[in-house]
C-alpha cells in the first residue's frame, strides 16, 4: 500500500481535475482526496508532478510482427474471411514492443489482426507489463474495408478487388451468422438438430449480440458502407483510422458507432483514401458527444505517437484536457474496458502516469513514472 | 511588407522582440521598431520556415500515376547512378497539393532515394508553385549515396547485385576510387558516371551517405578518409551515440532522420541524446524527418524537433536543427533558413512557439513573401 501525495490529477473521471492524493492497495485505487493518511503505507511524492491515468492505446499491433521475421503473424493473408482466426496467438507478450510502448505511457493496448482481410480475426486487450496482462479476449472481431483488401487480394485477381465486393463479403458473412444464430436457437436443447459447428460463425456471435463490436479500418466514404452494415444487422462499429471522419460527423452520432479511433497520421495525402488528414474531426466529433480516439498502430508508426496525436489535436482545437480522454477515457469505453482502466477513480486499476507537465500542452513533458496494476514499472 | 511586435526565432539560436520589413520577397530590415503600416504581430511568433534538407515532397503526391513505374527519385534499374540529378524527379503541383506551409515547412531537399549506392544529385526547392525553374533555390547540391539494406531488398531480392553487404562497401570503395583516377580523354567516350563522382572526390559538392547503423557509418569512414577533399554528411545517425571522436574532431555534419517510420525498427535507433552531445560539442546536425523512400508525414520535422525538446528543454537552440542548419548543409543559408536582412522571407507566424507548446498553430505562412497558407483557408483534400 502506498499514497502518490500532492499530485495535480486529471482524472478523466467524474471529478476532473484536482490537487489530491491517491491511495494505491492491491493494485487498484482504493482512495483519492486531500491529504490522505499514509497509514503505514509508503509516500510517492508527486508534488509539482502531474498525473494521469495510463494510456491506452485503442488500436494495435505490437508483439505481432516479430523482429527478424519476414512474414509478420497478424495478417493471414490467404483468404479474405478469416472470422476464426484469434489475435491472441499472433503476440508475442515477451515482445521487446511492450517495453517501448511503456516507456511512451502506454499501459494497455488493444491488439488485433492487421487489415489484410475483410473479416479478420478477434482481437484481445492488453497490458504492457505485469502478472496478469489480459484485460479482455475478445474484446473486438477486427475488419477491414479499402485499399488493404482490395490490394491484398485484387491483384491476385481474387475477390474483393473492389469496394462492392468487401461490403457483400462482409454482410454475407453477417448474415451467416445471423442465420447460424437461429438455427441454433431453432434447435434448443435438441443437440441433432444443432447446425454442423463452425468456429468463424461462433466468433460471430458475440458481435451479432452486441457483446463486442466490429472493429473496422475505415477511412472516407467506406465509413458510411459501415454505418449502413452496422444499421442492418444492428451491431456495434468502431470506425478505425477514420481519416475524413469530418465530412461524416453528424452520420457518426449514430448509436451503433461504439466510438471513433483516429490516426495514424504519420503520412502525407495519398490519393484515394489517404486523401483527408483531419486531425479537427477529433474536437468536432467530441462536441458532439462520440467517442473519439486515436490510435498507435504500433508498429506501424513509432510509439510516441499517441502523443503527437493528442498533440496534434489540441493543435486544431481541442481542449487540451479533453485530449487527454483521447488516449485514456474515450479509448477505454470504446473497448469496453471502462470498469477497468481509463481515469483515475476508486475502484479501477492503478494504471497512473506521473508527469512533469500536462503531456498534451507542453511539448517537452516528461513522463517521470508508470504504474500498471500499482506497481512501478519506470 | 512590415510585420510589426512579434516574438523573432531568428533560426540561428536567438530570440528578439523586433519589427521585421519585406520588399520584393526579400527582408530588408530588421530593428527595434520600423515606421509605417504594418501588421501587428502582438503576442504571435514569428520563425523561418523550416527546410527539410532530404525529402519525397513533390515527389511522392505523383506516386500512383495511371502508368506506374517508380517513383521519379527511384531510377532502380541500376544500382550506381550518380549521373542522375535529383531537380528532374520534382513536380512542383505534388508539392503545392501537400499545403505544406500549414506545418510550417517552407523549403525541401528532394534526393534520390536510399535504393541506389549512388542515386544522383539533390536540389532545392520552395514547396508551392508549379515551374520547377521559379520554385528551385539550388540544384546539384550534393551527391546522394546509400550504403543501407534498401540495396539489398532493392536488387538482391531479384537476384542482381548488391545481394550482401559486402558488394556494397566494395563499390562504394571501388566507384570511388576510379572517380579519383579518371581523367576524360577525348578519345574515348566520357564515362558520365566517374565523371560524376569525381566531382564528389574533389569536393566540389558534399557525399550525403544514408547509413543504418554505428558500423555502417564506421565503415563508409574507414573508405572515405582516403580522400582529402571529400566532404562527407552522414544521413540518418541510427545507432551514434554522440560520443564519435572522428565525427567530433572533423566536425562531420550529421543529418538525423527518425520519428514515423513505417515499420521500420532502425529508426528506432536515434538517440537524441546523441543529438544534443553533438551539438555540445559543435558538431553540425539537423533533421530530415522520416527514414523511408515513400512516405514522411508533413509533421516530421516539428515532430523531430519536439523530440529533441524532451531531453534539451531549450527552443532557441532546437529550432536551428529545422531551419539554419539544414540549409547550410544544402548550400542555401544565404538565401533561407533564418531570420536575417538580405534572406528571402521564407516565414512562418505561429500563435505560439511550436517547439514549446501543443497550442501553437500556424497563423500566416510566407513564402518568398507571399502568402502560401492562412489560418482558416481549408486544409484540402486530395
Amino acid at each position: 500500500m502506498y499514497v502518490i501525495k500532492n499530485g495535480l490529477l486529471y482524472t478523466m473521471g467524474v471529478s476532473g481535475t484536482l490537487r489530491a492524493d491517491i491511495r494505491v492497495d492491491g493494485g487498484k485505487i482504493t482512495e483519492i482526496g486531500p491529504d490522505l493518511p499514509l497509514n503505514g503505507g509508503e509516500c510517492v511524492d508527486a508534488s509539482g508532478l502531474v498525473v494521469t491515468p495510463g494510456l491506452v492505446d485503442a488500436h494495435s499491433h505490437i508483439g505481432g510482427f516479430p523482429e527478424g521475421d519476414e512474414i509478420e503473424d497478424l495478417n493471414e493473408i490467404t483468404n479474405p474471411l478469416t472470422p476464426e482466426l484469434d489475435a491472441y496467438y499472433g503476440i508475442n507478450p515477451d515482445s521487446k514492443d511492450f517495453e517501448w510502448a511503456l516507456r511512451q505511457g502506454i499501459t494497455t493496448s488493444c491488439l488485433v489482426p492487421g487489415s489484410a482481410n475483410v473479416v479478420c480475426g478477434w482481437g484481445i486487450v492488453l497490458k504492457s507489463a505485469g502478472e496478469h496482462r489480459l484485460v479482455s479476449r475478445p474484446a473486438v472481431m477486427k475488419a477491414a474495408m479499402g485499399i488493404n483488401p482490395k490490394g491484398c487480394y485484387g491483384s491476385k485477381q481474387m475477390a474483393p478487388m473492389t469496394r462492392m465486393a468487401i461490403a457483400n463479403l462482409m454482410k454475407t458473412w453477417l448474415r451467416n451468422v445471423r442465420e447460424y444464430m437461429d438455427k441454433k436457437a431453432a434447435a434448443g436443447d435438441d443437440k441433432t438438430k444443432l447446425p454442423p459447428y463452425d468456429l468463424g460463425l461462433e466468433h460471430g456471435i458475440p458481435v451479432l449480440e452486441k457483446k463486442i463490436p466490429l472493429k473496422v479500418h475505415s477511412y472516407m466514404h467506406d465509413m458510411m458502407t459501415l454505418l449502413e452494415i452496422a444499421k442492418e444487422f444492428d451491431i456495434l462499429i468502431t470506425v478505425d483510422h477514420a481519416q475524413g471522419a469530418s465530412d461524416f460527423a453528424e452520420e457518426l452520432t449514430d448509436p451503433h458507432v461504439r466510438g471513433v479511433i483516429f490516426g495514424p497520421t504519420s503520412e502525407p495525402l495519398f490519393p484515394g483514401e489517404g486523401g483527408k488528414l483531419d486531425y479537427e474531426c477529433c474536437k468536432i466529433l467530441d462536441d458532439l458527444g462520440v467517442n473519439i480516439a486515436v490510435m498507435t498502430d504500433g508498429p506501424v508508426t513509432v510509439f510516441n505517437m499517441l502523443l503527437y496525436e493528442m498533440g496534434e489535436a489540441v493543435r486544431h482545437g481541442m481542449d487540451p484536457v479533453r485530449a487527454v480522454g483521447l488516449t485514456t477515457i474515450n479509448a477505454a469505453k470504446i473497448l469496453g474496458i471502462e470498469d477497468r482502466v481509463g481515469s483515475l477513480e476508486v475502484g479501477k486499476d492503478a494504471d497512473i502516469l506521473l508527469w512533469t507537465k500536462l503531456p498534451t500542452v507542453s511539448t517537452d513533458a516528461e513522463l517521470k513514472s508508470v504504474y500498471i496494476d500499482g506497481v512501478r514499472q519506470l | 511588407m512590415l510585420l510589426k511586435n512579434a516574438v523573432v526565432h531568428d533560426g540561428l539560436g536567438n530570440t528578439f522582440q523586433k519589427d521585421v520589413l519585406v520588399e520584393n520577397g526579400r527582408i530588408v530590415r530588421i530593428a527595434d521598431s520600423i515606421e509605417g503600416e504594418g501588421f501587428d504581430l502582438s503576442g504571435k511568433h514569428l520563425l523561418p520556415g523550416f527546410v527539410q534538407p532530404i525529402s519525397n515532397w513533390g515527389v511522392n503526391g505523383t506516386a500512383y500515376e495511371i502508368r506506374p513505374s517508380a517513383n521519379d527519385n527511384d531510377e532502380h534499374s541500376d544500382p550506381i547512378t550518380p549521373e542522375l540529378d535529383g531537380f528532374y524527379a520534382f513536380n512542383g503541383r505534388a508539392a503545392t497539393a501537400q499545403q505544406l506551409g500549414a506545418f510550417g515547412l517552407i523549403t525541401a531537399g528532394v534526393a534520390p532515394t536510399d535504393n541506389n549506392l549512388f542515386g544522383g544529385t539533390v536540389a532545392a526547392f520552395h514547396v508551392d508553385g508549379v515551374n520547377p525553374y521559379k520554385l528551385c533555390l539550388r540544384r546539384d547540391i550534393a551527391m546522394m549515396a546509400s550504403v543501407t539494406p534498401n540495396l539489398k531488398q532493392t536488387y538482391g531480392k531479384n537476384k542482381k547485385a548488391p545481394v550482401t553487404r559486402m558488394w556494397i562497401y566494395t563499390q562504394f570503395a571501388e566507384q570511388l576510387r576510379k572517380a579519383g583516377e579518371y581523367k576524360e580523354d577525348a578519345d574515348k567516350p566520357k564515362d558520365v558516371k566517374l565523371a560524376a563522382l569525381k566531382r564528389v572526390v574533389e569536393g566540389e559538392l558534399p557525399l550525403f551517405v544514408s547509413a543504418d547503423s554505428a558500423l555502417a557509418v564506421r565503415h563508409v569512414w574507414e573508405i572515405v578518409r582516403t580522400y582529402p577533399k571529400l566532404r562527407l554528411v552522414l544521413v540518418n545517425g541510427f545507432g551514434l551515440t554522440g560520443q564519435e571522436d572522428w565525427i567530433i574532431e572533423h566536425k562531420i555534419p550529421v543529418i538525423f532522420r527518425t520519428a514515423a517510420a513505417v515499420l521500420d525498427k532502425a529508426a528506432m535507433a536515434v538517440s537524441f541524446e546523441a543529438v544534443r552531445a553533438f551539438m555540445e560539442q559543435g558538431v553540425p546536425v539537423a533533421f530530415a524527418g522520416e527514414y523511408s523512400n515513400m512516405f514522411g508525414a508533413r509533421e516530421d520535422m516539428l515532430w523531430n524537433g519536439i523530440e529533441l525538446m524532451r531531453v534539451l528543454h531549450d527552443a532557441d537552440k532546437s529550432l536551428p536543427l529545422l531551419t539554419s542548419v539544414p540549409a547550410q548543409l544544402l548550400g542555401i543559408a544565404d538565401q533561407t533558413g533564418s531570420i536575417q536582412e538580405g534572406l528571402l522571407a521564407d516565414l512562418v507566424v505561429w500563435s505560439a512557439n511550436p517547439l514549446e507548446s501543443w497550442e501553437a498553430h500556424v497563423v500566416t505562412a510566407y513564402q518568398a513573401g507571399e502568402v502560401i497558407y492562412k489560418e482558416g483557408d481549408a486544409l484540402k483534400c486530395m
